[in-house]
């Protein structure tokens, strides 16, 4: 996310996306009503979405927003990724994309620097590059400054923010006093990296009674990341609370906490919703997951590359918003279609 | 189990010499072995608890929840290292053991589920364990046929496999983790009998009979004499081919019993459940005295390797050091006990491979 706007509150996120909803909106009516009145478009577009990875359910809903869109401006639609996220596997796949000249492509780079090459590839092809999810370079562009900032938008989630959303949440439900650590999976990735900052910031800045512990790594495996709950209560018998920064480091850190039978005392927030978390959270294992949309990502992805290759300006920068998840709210259909569907 | 018309004439196995002697001397070896990772899991537990008393004043050993916690971090890796430590004595490695226990997992997730609408819930729960051992059993019974009768080396037969259980469980999973819907399920997976988890219970049990399987039947010392020196093992009228098969069925079956496991304990299903369990389980039966080589190493000792690994891990969240620093100190084990495993082999005298 682009500087400045980690500083933004929800509100104001919220605001910014509706105002940004409007001038979409705004700009395909205009963008039909050329297409109506003027040459008839029977050219139907191709827009390639590359994922992080093929097997993350966070994924999988960004590609029903994104063919939702596509089917409403009768674009087609092509998802190719590869099975892990790691620039190694992605870069072959994008390439393979470039080589059939697609109009444009979305893609979750799996590296802010070693993705900025393959995507220039793109771009030299004069196909337009937007980045979702995560992004290249610092994430602002067409500044015209450095050799990153090509993309024409970057559509994402705020993930600062998300993890001062999810230490807001924690501290609330500990009491505002304890002590706390992040669950993460390993360091260098972009989002999760984000998320454990915007925790600590705003554990730092605003919750004097909170104190974060060293964070732990997981490598993504839920028994690691279990059994060091476990070690870290056995030091710290005052633990009240874990903030799990995606779905494994959650999902391990939840059973931690039910291994070492202290389900209730110790809270647990979790990043990012899949289907299983409704269960974790009417047992209690999980207190509250703070949701991405990664749908209205794929959806404003596609949308944004259409008003783009129809000739309208679009935004270089979208951010998407959350949504908090607790008992209370986690049957109401309002919240529950944020939850990622497979 | 017949032997097909390119082997020599069958000979019984006791009057076979050379291969009795060599089934000798790698069982004196597997003894040393295997005590030198209990020796090395008391060091390390000294270690700690000093350590532990130095560093904030509490005990690290005389506490119950530590052990607790250790014992069931172990469990998924000690079952795939079960099935490892197998293949290994034979001289082959199983790579694809990790993605067969996410395919388990996930077919125990969606059967179990299944099932339920049909059965009453323990039985459903049953029923999806059997049809996830019996599923993971299919890439075992692959991977088997590959080594034994189309001569594919272990380490490619394996990895082409790793990829396919992989692309499968991700199939069926449709990308994302299964939640299983079955409170006896979860219960097995997360209850516990007089502060003992069911999943150690269970653990502790298949640790024993594969145990037994592998010092105290025919199987378990066709495995080493085949291990130790092929040539001979086929002289002495072993079926090979048979044999291979079997073991890669066996590990398979570990790891879907792993992946099942660990569908219970985390009421879901999850592909990737066993990818960051691989190189855990080598190193547990490394550690545990086995030889890379073939023809040594035991499942007590293979007990202890994945010990060593769970109480370094556990260990050094407990006592707050950096968590960088146990890649190092996992890595400084292995490499330490392969050392001291090179330095008993000359001591000894037995034939090395080099």
């Amino acid at each position: 996310m682009p500087e400045g706007s980690s500083g933004f509150n929800e509100e104001e996120i919220m605001e910014r996306r509706s105002f940004l909803k409007a001038s979409m909106v705004a700009a395909l009516i205009s963008v039909s009503a050329y297409a109506s009145s003027a040459q008839a478009q029977d050219k139907t577009f191709t827009i390639a979405l590359v994922p992080g990875l093929t097997t993350d359910a966070f994924y999988i809903t960004m590609r029903k927003g994104a063919e939702a869109a596509a089917k409403a401006v009768g674009a087609e639609l092509v998802f190719q990724g590869a099975p892990d996220f790691n620039p190694v596997t992605q870069v072959p796949v994008l390439d393979a994309i470039i080589a059939k000249k697609p109009d444009a492509i979305l893609i979750a780079p799996t590296d802010k620097d070693q993705l900025i090459q393959p995507l220039k590839k793109a771009h030299d092809a004069g196909i337009p590059v937007i980045t979702v999810d995560t992004f290249i370079g610092d994430g602002i562009y067409q500044t015209g400054a450095g050799d990153a900032e090509f993309p024409l938008s970057y559509i994402a989630s705020d993930n600062v923010l998300g993890g001062a959303i999810a230490a807001r949440a924690l501290a609330k439900a500990v009491g505002e006093k304890g002590k706390v650590y992040v669950s993460n999976v390993k360091p260098g990735i972009s989002t999760t990296d984000q998320r454990e900052q915007g925790f600590k910031d705003e554990m730092a800045a605003n919750h004097p009674g909170i104190e974060v512990l060293e964070s732990q790594f997981n490598d993504n495996d839920a028994n690691k990341a279990a059994s060091q709950l476990q070690a870290v209560f056995a030091r710290n018998s005052d633990l009240v609370g874990v903030f799990g920064a995606n779905l494994f480091s959650a999902l391990g850190a939840a059973n931690g906490v039910q291994q070492a039978g202290q389900t209730g005392n110790i809270k647990v927030v979790a990043f990012d919703a899949p289907t299983s978390i409704v269960d974790n959270i009417n047992s209690g294992l999980v207190d509250v997951a703070i949701a991405q949309h990664p749908a209205e990502i794929g959806y404003f992805g596609v949308m944004s590359a259409y008003a783009h290759l129809t000739g309208n300006s679009i935004p270089t920068a979208i951010g998407t918003g959350f949504t908090i998840i607790d008992k209370a709210n986690v049957a109401d259909p309002d919240v529950a279609k944020y939850i990622y569907s497979d | 189990m017949t032997s097909t018309v390119d082997e020599p004439p069958k000979v019984d196995p006791h009057i076979a010499p050379q291969a009795d002697h060599a089934d000798q001397t790698q069982t004196l070896i597997g003894h040393i072995a295997q005590l030198r990772a209990w020796l090395f899991l008391g060091a390390l537990i000294i270690i700690f608890e000093i350590w532990s008393r130095l560093s904030f004043g509490g005990t690290f050993v005389l506490s119950p929840f530590n052990w607790q916690s250790i014992a069931i971090f172990a469990v998924a890796p000690l079952l795939l290292a079960i099935g490892q430590t197998f293949v290994i004595i034979s001289g082959g490695i199983d790579l694809s053991m990790g993605f067969i226990m996410g395919l388990a997992a996930v077919v125990a997730a969606h059967m179990t589920n299944l099932a339920g609408l049909y059965m009453p819930l323990p039985f459903a729960m049953l029923f999806g364990i059997l049809v996830a051992v019996l599923v993971a059993t299919i890439p075992g019974m692959i991977n088997g046929l590959l080594i034994s009768r189309l001569k594919v080396p272990p380490f490619i037969g394996t990895l082409g496999m790793f990829g396919v259980a992989r692309g499968t469980a991700f199939l069926l999973a449709g990308g994302t983790t299964v939640p299983v819907k079955n409170e006896y399920f979860a219960m097995l997976g997360n209850g516990r009998i007089l502060g003992i988890p069911y999943l150690v219970l269970v653990t502790a049990v298949f640790v024993l009979v594969m145990h037994y399987i592998l010092s105290q039947t025919r199987f378990g010392q066709h495995n080493y004499a085949i291990g130790a020196n092929a040539q001979a093992a086929r002289r002495a009228g072993i079926d090979i081919k048979g044999h291979i098969l079997k073991l890669y069925v066996l590990s398979s079956v570990c790891a879907g019993l792993g992946g099942a496991l660990y569908a219970a304990r985390f009421t879901a299903g999850a592909a990737q459940a066993g990818e960051p369990l691989l190189l855990d389980c080598v190193a547990a039966v490394v550690i545990g005295g086995a030889s890379l080589f073939g023809g040594s190493g035991s499942i007590l000792g293979t007990v202890a390797g994945a010990l060593v690994i769970a109480v370094i891990q556990y260990g050094l969240v407990f006592l707050d050091v950096e968590p960088f620093w146990q890649f190092i100190a996992v890595g400084v084990v292995i490499i330490i006990s392969v050392l001291i495993d090179q330095a008993q082999r000359r001591f000894s005298g037995a034939k090395q491979d080099e």
